[in-house]
């Protein structure tokens, strides 16, 4: 008799517990379903249809899909895409590694330079590339003024990507430092001691115990960085107006998807871009994380 | 302990709702309607012309509220699909046959129908009336204005080439050789030539008797022989000293180019006039405005032409306000709210007759902006060129516009495609 009290005791304080938890985590779930899977569910099925104005749509099976895959511009926004990641991403960290390591040196004005690196963090990204987009300038930019110089930055095909680049390195370079330097500030001073008392120099130092020991960290902005530079949109929108004639080799997935969608209102085909931009960023994403395992150290 | 923690939840609870409920209607006894526009240079204008109406009618208060063009039509379609529209708001030629075509839109055709059964008729041209049309040749909107393409020149520039200025005389061949010969003296550009459509190449092919869309509104013209010999010359223009190519007005818009004195000459609604004086006042004095050139043997016609479009007012179809929308409407119509609306500057009223309204406003500066011959151009303006497609076509033929440009597809590659993009844009439907 006691027994059963004591049990059902517990069943109802442990569902009352488990009620009030389901409470608490509420509004996370509901702004989770309501915000990001029923649009994605609703994306997912747009893709299957021909859409007309005001939300109107006839399911028109993979035709979308179909014109996408024989589309040459589709293709060729996919390859300015990858093309933009190689550029940024790779560069882009290890300038990032590189600034957070000076930038964890006891120097004079340590704060202030990390404030100063961390600074295009906080500006509107808008605003900067408006700002670089006048740099740039074939004409009256401080560039070609610089390097006296007449050089297409922003209308040449073969540059443009490269341009919108450097913009984005720039951009992003603060912002991952700081997170690498957390990283750095982790490793105890200990290993650098019993290291130089071993005759290490200080690269050798770099590679063999930065490098390991701050590697989930890079890791991490690695992820983060290549899932940005795969969604790259407002830059390239930004740097790139419609009347460029090198709009082409300039186009990023997104921005396709942005000008299919809302400027020529092809809502269904818009959304096969996006269906096919997740299953790109999923399939990298599950690439480097197979890949970790070679090189990302967990160990203490 | 319980009862606290019941307390919060509700209290929280709330808390929410408030915030959720906190966008709703204030308790003035007075209807609140919003009036969306995208220009915000005009805001001013339009919240006189609202105050106007709500002066004789103290029970409304008309909002007036700005989006920037590119958001607008984002805006505007998701608050149709929810049935949410603004009870006011600006149409223009680009999109009105789509909401319209889709019942979106509130049919004010009978909206004088009291007064007089040929208003639109009697008080506003057939542009004008067309640009407010339906797909059904109904109307949806009532014409707020109506606007030219004049060509802008620098004087100083002019003078230092020695050139006479612009007149109604000058052709295309006065264009090219007072481009040249600027160009020769100065060093500046001569005629800014951009890939544009309405401020640019739409003139010049129905100044020489092409067309864009034919009498079917649904087929194309670009493979028509007057729209490809207009074109030719057009794109042409870039390959001189005298016009800078594609790859610099991608960076700087002609009216960059203008107003920091590169360049002499381009093309310019007559809609940017006042804001440009207001906005370079060191330019004031050294710029003028002239008639379009015309087109010395055109293919057919007397080689006139300039592209004159409207914007109108409308209201939804199905908003909770409809009755009184219509009258603020039938107000923004008349001539009471069109007269406000040209002497605040914020563009020439479609209603016949006031245009000296709009004209009366650059009176405010030292230097005295012809404009008139603005006004003068609307007797031979063409219409522009709209369809139900349009949206659908519109990027395809500016693209293809942009690899004719940099040589990637010849003239006759890039026009035919374009006709192939306009023609099966309807068929896709």
């Amino acid at each position: 008799m006691a027994k059963t009290t004591s049990v059902s005791k517990s069943t109802k304080h442990g569902r009352s517990e488990s009620m009030w938890g389901y409470i608490m985590v509420a509004p996370t779930i509901i702004g989770l379903l309501v915000l990001n899977m029923y649009p994605f569910i609703d994306t997912l099925k747009l893709s299957f249809t021909k859409t007309k104005p005001f939300g109107l749509y006839k399911f028109n099976g993979i035709t979308n899909y179909i014109t996408m895959f024989t589309s040459a511009e589709f293709w060729r926004a996919n390859w300015n895409t990858i093309y933009f990641c190689i550029l940024t991403v790779p560069l882009g960290v290890f300038l990032a590694l590189v600034v957070a390591v000076m930038l964890n040196k006891k120097i004079k004005g340590q704060t202030a330079f990390r404030a100063i690196f961390f600074l295009p963090m906080v500006v509107a990204p808008a605003a900067v590339t408006m700002v670089w987009r006048w740099m740039f300038n074939t004409e009256y930019g401080i560039i070609n003024t610089l390097i006296g110089n007449g050089v297409n930055w922003v209308t040449n095909p073969n540059l443009v990507i490269i341009t919108c680049s450097i913009i984005a390195i720039w951009s992003s370079i603060g912002y991952d430092a700081v997170l690498l330097l957390s990283g750095l500030q982790n490793i105890s001073k200990s290993y650098y001691e019993a290291a130089s008392l071993d005759g290490a120099t200080k690269i050798q130092q770099f590679f063999h115990i930065t490098l390991p020991m701050v590697s989930p960290t890079l890791f991490v902005v690695m992820i983060m960085r290549l899932m940005s530079s795969l969604k790259v949109y407002d830059l390239i929108y930004m740097m790139v107006e419609e009347s460029n004639p090198a709009l082409t080799s300039a186009q990023s997935l997104m921005y396709l998807f942005y000008r299919e969608s809302f400027v020529a209102g092809n809502k269904g085909y818009g959304s096969a871009i996006v269906i096919w931009t997740v299953l790109l960023i999923g399939l990298v994403t599950a690439v480097q994380f197979w890949g970790q395992k070679k090189w990302v150290n967990y160990e203490v | 302990m319980k009862r606290l923690k019941k307390l919060t939840v509700l209290l929280l609870g709330c808390l929410m709702l408030l915030a959720l409920t906190g966008c709703g209607a204030s308790n003035d006894g007075k209807t609140h309607l919003t009036f969306q526009i995208w220009d915000v240079a005009q805001r001013d204008g339009m919240q006189a012309v609202a105050d106007a109406y709500t002066a004789q009618h103290p029970d409304v208060v008309i909002e007036v509220q700005v989006t920037s063009w590119g958001e607008y039509w984002t805006k505007l379609e998701a608050s149709a699909i929810s049935n949410q529209m603004p009870d006011i708001f600006w149409m223009h030629t680009n999109e009105i046959l789509k909401y319209a075509d889709y019942g979106m839109l509130a049919d004010v055709t009978d909206l004088y129908a009291d007064e007089s059964s040929t208003y639109y008729e009697d008080h506003f041209s057939e542009v004008s009336r067309s640009n407010s049309q339906g797909s059904d040749g109904r109307m949806y909107g009532v014409p707020k204005d109506k606007d030219t393409v004049c060509l802008v020149y620098n004087r100083e520039m002019f003078d230092a080439a020695n050139v006479a200025y612009p007149d109604e005389s000058w052709t295309w061949d006065d264009l090219i050789a007072a481009s040249q010969q600027i160009y020769d003296v100065t060093g500046k550009y001569g005629y800014m030539a951009y890939g544009d459509d309405q401020l640019g190449y739409w003139n010049f092919v129905y100044q020489n008797g092409g067309y864009i869309l034919a009498e079917d509104n649904l087929t194309g013209g670009y493979t028509q022989p007057a729209t490809m010999e207009a074109m030719g010359v057009y794109i042409g223009f870039q390959k001189e000293d005298w016009c800078p190519d594609q790859n610099y007005f991608a960076e700087t818009s002609p009216g960059t180019a203008f107003f920091s004195e590169q360049g002499a000459m381009f093309f310019e609604g007559n809609w940017n006039l006042l804001n440009e004086m207001l906005n370079y006042p060191d330019m004031q004095g050294k710029w003028d405005v002239a008639v379009l050139p015309k087109c010395p043997n055109p293919q057919s016609g007397d080689g006139r032409a300039t592209i004159s479009n409207g914007l109108s007012y409308a209201t939804s179809a199905k908003g909770k306000n409809r009755e009184i929308a219509l009258d603020v409407l039938r107000f923004f119509g008349s001539e009471e709210g069109q007269r406000i609306q040209g002497e605040s500057g914020a563009a020439i009223p479609a209603y016949n007759g006031l245009e000296d309204t709009w004209i009366g406003v650059f009176d405010q500066f030292g230097y005295k902006l012809d404009v008139q011959k603005c006004v003068d151009m609307f007797e031979y303006g063409v219409q522009s060129v709209n369809n139900a497609y349009r949206s659908v076509w519109k990027t395809k033929v500016n693209d293809e516009l942009l690899r004719i440009y940099s040589g990637k597809v010849s003239l006759e590659e890039g026009l035919a495609h374009m006709q192939e993009y306009v023609d099966t844009a309807a068929l896709d439907d």
